[in-house]
């Protein structure tokens, strides 16, 4: 466990420093400055019949989830390994007195955080900007820290997957554009227990059920067929644990080599 | 003494393509010097002794133990990588404070290592700067000083004096030669022999993969000398300077460049052949311009010694 951590305390002091975070925090305000921008419209006269709340789960947390976490854990999760032999730095880490397993765990937990940092943020800002006039309701902090949970369990899941795949192949970035936004993003709208193969069914299995109302956007969700909570908790449990064991001893008995 | 090292049959191929091959080899404590053109299998034979490769076929050892997935063995050893690859955007300071940390040691303790590291190689006035501004020479150095931060008993540095200017160099093979001294084991790689000639007198050629030669200096040198030389000599009367040597015993072929002012010679023994030609240069009809010696490096004796 030493070891893991001193990997995290390293790589996530790097990690934030790295322009590839500061960038990806720029494009975690996207949504930020849509809500802002929404706010503002309002305020100087315009749809009256604006629902904060409505447009924070349709809208904002659409893009969180199918979109910002997946392109975030994506770029992070493939390069826990892919950055190192890329960058020819692997050599440092590898000739220390420090298992393979731990490097790989500790970045990946290192990287999980700046990613869930990074997320928090945007999801935290556009939930007060939406709702500023309900926070003294406790229902709406329920609300809040659930999309919060999901989310984490989301960034930890696609994470580990995302891990594995780095570790696994050369050209990762590819695979995982298609798995993202091919697989994930189709496979859940198919009826039955074909969308339980995909990581995004759990993670909307345990977000309330607002996201199935028959809103402008509910062609998004509207055949979902829920598993339930325990189900999907301990499901994206699992594919975390089991993506970043896999990773791991991969990564454990693999031979790197820089190319010329 | 003991070997430090031990090499047994060490084989290692990429797919199809030999990175080494059969090394059966002791390496005792002081400095060892590597020697090979570039290609010839000396980072595979490092990637090999620090554990980032398996071999494909053999064994080694460093201290009696295996290497790979060994972290006893990491903390005896230092590497100093050939590529110039850093996390760009940290400090120097943060750079090797980093590093230390993975070594195990505490806070105080890395602290204290890195302070007298930077110091050592000279980069404490530049320690809170990012990598990613440092001039290749002290990135050369800052490789060095993680290879030697944590105090290894086997120092491993793969082309540590590529790049440098004379000064860089002359520091670092000061730095080098005093850990040789202080009876660690010091593996060192060059392509350069002059390079390698200044830091040790025990060499290891290899090329293609093989070890061609183990041993001292002067059996290098010796080796050198049985290569026929050829040298090239411009004059505006190439004919006659060709006449002048063409019934020497030493010299096995003689001909002329296409651009017709240049001759080449080819000879066994260039102390002799060099003699004459300063004899010969002193004539006032001699009229000779340049000397130069195409051959005279690394490969060219490499080719020789393999035959090619």
């Amino acid at each position: 466990m030493k070891t893991i951590r001193e990997i995290f305390a390293f790589f996530a002091f790097y990690g934030r420093k790295t322009r590839r975070t500061q960038a990806f925090f720029l494009i975690s305000l996207f949504p930020v400055a849509i809500a802002a921008v929404f706010r503002f419209h309002q305020a100087m006269g315009g749809d009256g019949s604006f629902d904060g709340m409505y447009l924070f789960t349709n809208v904002i947390m659409t893009f969180f989830l199918q979109f910002l976490i997946l392109v975030l854990t994506l770029f992070f999760g493939t390069s826990v390994t892919s950055e190192e032999v890329e960058g020819r730095t692997l050599t440092y880490l590898v000739t220390r007195p420090i298992p393979k397993s731990s490097i790989l765990l500790g970045k990946y937990a290192a990287y999980t955080l700046i990613v869930t940092v990074l997320v928090w943020i945007g999801l935290v800002a556009c939930f007060l900007i939406l709702n500023f006039e309900r926070l003294g309701s406790a229902h709406v902090w329920t609300v809040l820290f659930r999309y919060l949970g999901v989310l984490t369990l989301g960034i930890m899941a696609y994470g580990g997957f995302f891990t594995f795949l780095g570790t696994f192949l050369k050209k990762s970035i590819m695979v995982g554009l298609l798995f993202s936004f091919g697989w994930e993003n189709v496979i859940q709208y198919f009826p039955g227990s074909t969308q339980r193969f995909a990581i995004v069914h759990y993670l909307k299995s345990l977000l309330p059920r607002v996201m199935t109302s028959r809103g402008r956007f509910s062609f998004l969700t509207f055949r979902l067929d829920p598993t339930s909570w325990p189900v999907s908790i301990l499901t994206l449990i699992l594919i975390t644990v089991g993506f970043l064991v896999l990773a791991a001893l991969l990564f454990h008995h693999k031979e790197y080599i820089y190319e010329d | 003494m003991s070997a430090v090292i031990a090499t047994s049959k060490l084989s290692k191929w990429y797919g199809n393509v030999l990175g080494l091959s059969d090394v059966t080899i002791s390496i005792e404590p002081g400095i060892t010097g590597l020697l090979g053109p570039n290609g010839a299998g000396k980072s595979t034979f490092f990637n090999l002794l620090t554990g980032q490769i398996k071999p494909s076929i053999g064994s080694l050892s460093i201290f009696g133990e295996p290497v790979r997935n060994n972290s006893r063995a990491f903390r005896r050893i230092g590497l100093c990588p050939e590529q110039d690859a850093f996390y760009e955007e940290l400090s120097g300071w943060e750079f090797l404070t980093n590093l230390l940390r993975l070594q195990g040691y505490g806070p105080s303790e890395v602290a204290a290592r890195a302070e007298k590291a930077l110091g050592i190689v000279e980069l404490l006035d530049d320690k809170s700067r990012i990598v990613r501004g440092y001039s290749h020479g002290m990135r050369q150095r800052l490789k060095f000083a993680q290879a030697i931060a944590h105090d290894p008993q086997v120092l491993i540095l793969d082309e540590p004096l590529n790049g440098l200017d004379p000064l860089g160099k002359r520091k670092l093979i000061r730095l080098i030669k005093d850990f040789g001294r202080e009876g660690r084991t010091v593996l060192v790689s060059s392509h350069v022999l002059p390079e390698i000639e200044a830091l040790t007198s025990d060499i290891v050629l290899i090329h293609h993969g093989k070890i061609l030669a183990v041993g001292g200096i002067q059996n290098i040198r010796d080796l050198i000398d049985t290569h026929p030389h050829i040298i090239a000599v411009r004059s505006s009367a190439p004919r006659a300077l060709a006449a002048h040597f063409v019934g020497e015993e030493y010299v096995l072929n003689v001909r002329f460049e296409n651009s017709r002012d240049s001759v080449l010679f080819e000879t066994t023994n260039r102390d002799r052949f060099f003699e004459r030609l300063t004899r010969y240069a002193a004539e006032p009809a001699a009229a000779v311009e340049e000397v130069t010696s195409p051959d005279d490096n690394l490969q060219a004796v490499f080719d020789y010694l393999v035959g090619t």
